[in-house]
């Protein structure tokens, strides 16, 4: 792996950090981060047993915070994977079968792309009801066509190369050339989309959980938000904290985006 | 005998560890026509760009080019002629507009008067309908038409030199005649001096009275053109003579490959 | 056929199935979810015979097959009709009419703000690529870029709202305030400044990173060698060559900006109490009124295919090499 640069390596030691954790949240922050663990309304550094407060029901918002981390990063890292992988396949698929599959296959991508992704998961949601796999689910429904798109692209140069042409004279079918030869050369693009698909991610799931359609019985950062909103005046500090937890988290993974790209391009 | 006009003076350039041009001096008188010639990788582009100040940050240069005292503007003092004309036109402007903006930065002229200009300056490089043309993009021009219209955005703000590296070798034989052709008619009718950079020594006796042959960044020799031609003295030249290159060949078998080995 | 004619003509041909897959794919969530849209509408309407139910199912076609239940649902349609909002009591076209066009002003600001001034600082920065303004606006907007539009939104409040008590809290203008023609005008300016704001940072920071990195990429194409060597000033080449050849490829991306920005005014809609098409999503959702929800999602993905099509339109004036309808 070349080098990174000072940015790609302050994000990756942000990220490091944040899932540290969220593996080690219940040695952080025992107990149920939902369950009423002192007075209410505290504000930060006022208390030795509540450093950053606690919320208007008396819940400890650094456990929040520490498990929230849980919830976002495995809500966005498996529906960006999936994204991901559903759009490789879509794209592999549309471009190396070409023809009418092809024909198809984008314009249901376009379809996709053009129902918003933030809408798509919140109809998905309200059908399935929110949990961790269907938050995962509607998330990805709307996050997976820019990855078919540039595989696509990638596949419809790499098939004119000659390694495709090999594989053909060694008498490969179409479908074993497209999935074993091509794909895996095609994923190092679409593997620079991770980043932005995995920040989109957490901001739509920050969303959801936001407007209330989050898993109820977790905390998440977007909820917190929701509840400190109800005290806005009094306690801003309630929906600030979350929020600068979720700014840093987006930050680090685009950080580490832009430090991977070899463009810089794909990488807004 | 005519004052130095353009005077370059122990001229170095290097780009990190590789030395492009060593100690090359020049004089440049107006009206003289001077060509460069040597082979691909010599240090001719990297000479005529130096002299221009146009070379890359990366370039390291030493030694001075002094012009009527002092360094020369380019636009108004050299115009520069590339290789590759669309490479030198922006693709979403007009090419009028390309050619009035610099008659207006140079000659001080309104926009309406600098349109006027620029239509004269197409008329000059014979691109036909030059006032209906002026609203037209360059790519609605062929390569032979961008290069003449490079031509005239070059000369828009009426520089007394131009430099121009391989003009023609982007383009068919036929119309890389066009254009050398319409490059002596306007060199001689302007009395403009010219720095000529081309692989062609036939093209180089045609287009100037000097030449200067470079090889790995020196000047090797440098006089009169029929002098040069009829007594080489460096082997080099002989050699480069004795390719018999000219303008009929088709371009791939023009390309000197010499044997350096030999000539040691 | 004149070039414009032919243009819409192919974009239509495109556009119908991309729409009619959009179709089936709500055809297929308002199946998912049709049995508790009943229930959700027994649950509120209170006491319903067993007789009123089977009318009731009659009605929306549950006692039909998919494809007949598909057919009617088209067929509707194509009249104009989306259905009943269980939650409005009134008809879905009517509902989003009344909200669509809070939407798109509040979205047709942002987008203008956030292109513009996020085009403007993107060439400030791209003007030096790797100079320390660039580096500066570059990781700022990537900082920027990492904001939830709805968190802003709450920042913002607080900040200019509840402390300095500069600008509104919330809502599209006062309320009974009695104020007519300018003035009127003038108080909705005022409620928008603030989810205008929300809404439009994290599209500057695309737009300005967009713009930057095009322009670094202009910098390397040989014509700007042939700009320099005629002597043009640097400010010329920046702005009338380097920014001008810039600025189309981002031109393009509005059109699907729209996508993601209709998506964010949901919340930021939310958060501003500004009742709009946005808040009508998440207000179908939280009252389980399906037929609203994928009326809503039509009207969306119908808004973001003419966003295209007007971006399109635009960009085949703006760049000579694409001649419409050629
Ligand atoms: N930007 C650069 N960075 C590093 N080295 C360079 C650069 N430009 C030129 N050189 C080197 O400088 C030397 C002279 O190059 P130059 O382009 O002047 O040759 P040339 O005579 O114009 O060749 P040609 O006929 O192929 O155009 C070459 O060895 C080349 O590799
Ligand atoms: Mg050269």
């Amino acid at each position: 792996m070349k080098t990174l640069n000072l940015e790609a390596k302050i994000g990756a030691i942000l990220l490091v950090l944040l899932v540290l954790m969220a593996l080690f949240a219940p040695l952080i922050a025992p107990g149920d981060p939902l369950a009423i663990s002192g007075e209410a309304m505290l504000r930060p550094f006022a208390s030795e047993a509540h450093w950053l407060g606690t919320d208007r029901l008396g819940r400890d918002v650094l456990a929040g915070l520490v498990h929230g981390t849980r919830t976002t990063l495995l809500v966005a890292f498996f529906s960006a994977a999936a994204a991901l992988i559903v759009g490789s396949i879509v794209g592999t698929l549309s471009g190396f079968l070409g023809g009418l599959a092809d024909i198809v296959l984008m314009r249901i991508t376009e379809a996709f792309q053009t129902v918003p992704g933030f809408l798509l998961a919140l109809a998905t949601i309200s059908v399935t009801g929110p949990s961790v796999p269907t938050l995962i689910l509607a998330i990805s429904l709307g996050n997976w066509t820019q990855a078919a798109r540039v595989t696509r692209a990638e596949v419809l140069s790499l098939r004119e190369r000659d390694f495709v042409a090999a594989a053909r004279t060694l008498g490969m079918r179409p479908l074993e050339i497209a999935f074993r030869e091509i794909l895996p050369n095609a994923f190092g693009p679409t593997a620079s989309l991770a980043a932005i698909s995995v920040a989109t991610a957490i901001l739509i799931e920050a969303a959801l959980s936001f407007l209330g359609f989050g898993d109820p019985n977790r905390v998440t950062w977007g909820s917190m938000i929701a509840e400190g909103r109800t005290v806005l005046r009094a306690a801003p500090y309630l929906s600030i904290v979350p929020g600068i937890a979720l700014v840093v988290t987006v930050l680090s993974i685009h950080l580490i985006g832009r430090g991977l790209s070899h463009t810089e391009r794909l990488q807004p | 005998m005519t004052e130095t006009y353009l005077n370059v003076r122990n001229l170095n350039v290097s780009y990190g560890k590789t030395i492009a041009i060593r100690n090359v001096s020049l004089q440049l008188a107006k009206g003289d026509r001077l060509a460069l010639i040597g082979m691909s990788g010599s240090g001719k582009s990297t000479l005529a760009m130096a002299i221009a100040g146009l070379l890359p940050k990366q370039a390291h240069i030493e030694g001075t080019i002094d012009f009527a005292g002092r360094r020369p503007k380019l636009g108004s003092d050299i115009g520069v002629l590339f290789q590759d004309a669309s490479g030198s036109l922006d693709p979403v402007m007009k090419v009028g507009d390309q050619i009035a903006e610099v008659v207006m930065t140079h000659l001080g002229m309104s926009w309406i008067s600098a349109r006027v200009r620029a239509a004269e300056l197409l008329d000059r490089v014979k691109i036909p309908k030059a006032l209906s043309r002026l609203n037209s993009y360059p790519h609605e021009f062929s390569g032979g038409q961008k290069q003449r219209i490079a031509l005239a955005a070059a000369l828009a703000g009426n520089p007394s030199i131009l430099i121009a590296d391989e003009p023609t070798s982007a383009l068919d034989t036929v119309i890389q005649k066009h254009i050398v052709d319409l490059l002596g008619e306007l060199v001689k009718d302007g009395g403009l001096t010219l720095l000529f950079v081309t692989h062609d020594i036939a093209l180089a006796s045609q287009q100037a009275d000097q030449i200067a042959v470079i090889y790995q960044g020196e000047v090797v020799e440098a006089g009169a053109s029929g002098q040069l031609l009829r007594e080489p003295r460096h082997p080099y030249t002989k050699a480069l003579i004795n390719t018999h290159i000219s303008l009929d060949r088709p371009r791939s078998k023009r390309l000197p490959q010499i044997d350096m080995a030999g000539l040691q | 056929m004149p070039p414009l004619a032919s243009f819409f003509l192919k974009r239509l041909l495109t556009a119908l199935p991309v729409l009619f897959i959009v179709l089936v794919g709500s055809f297929l969530l308002l199946e998912a979810a049709s049995g508790d849209a009943v229930d959700a509408y027994i649950a509120r309407s209170g006491t319903l015979d067993a007789q009123q139910i089977a009318q009731l199912r009659m009605e929306w076609g549950l006692d039909q097959g998919p494809l007949y239940r598909f057919e009617a649902y088209v067929t509707a349609l194509a009249q104009g009709d989306l259905g009943w909002s269980t939650a409005f009591e009134r008809p879905v076209t009517s509902v989003i009419a009344e909200r669509l066009p809070v939407t798109l002003l509040l979205m047709s600001i942002a987008t203008g703000l956030a292109f513009f001034l996020g085009s403007l600082l993107g060439i400030a920065a791209g003007a030096r690529p790797g100079s320390v303004r660039d580096r500066l606006l570059s990781t700022g907007s990537l900082a920027l870029y990492a904001v939830p539009g709805f968190w802003l939104g709450l920042v913002l409040i607080v900040v200019f709202a509840v402390d300095l008590r500069w600008l509104p809290i919330g809502g599209m203008e006062s309320i009974a305030s009695g104020k007519a023609g300018l003035a009127r005008m003038a108080d909705i300016a005022v409620h928008l400044v603030l989810p205008v704001c929300a809404l439009a940072m994290v599209y500057l920071a695309l737009y300005l990173r967009l713009m930057r990195d095009r322009m670094a990429e202009i910098w390397r194409d040989p014509f700007v060698k042939g700009l320099e060597a005629r002597g043009l000033t640097r400010r010329r080449i920046v702005w009338r060559h380097v920014a001008r050849n810039a600025v189309l490829p981002v031109i393009t991306m509005l059109g699907w900006q729209s996508a993601a920005m209709l998506g964010g005014s949901v919340v930021v809609e939310s958060v501003f109490s500004i009742p709009g098409f946005g808040r009508l999503a998440a207000e179908a959702v939280a009252r389980r009124d399906t037929p609203l929800l994928l009326g809503v999602l039509l009207c969306s993905a119908i808004t973001v295919i003419i966003a295209n099509l007007l971006v399109d339109l635009a960009y085949g004036k703006l760049d000579p090499r694409v001649r419409i309808g050629r």
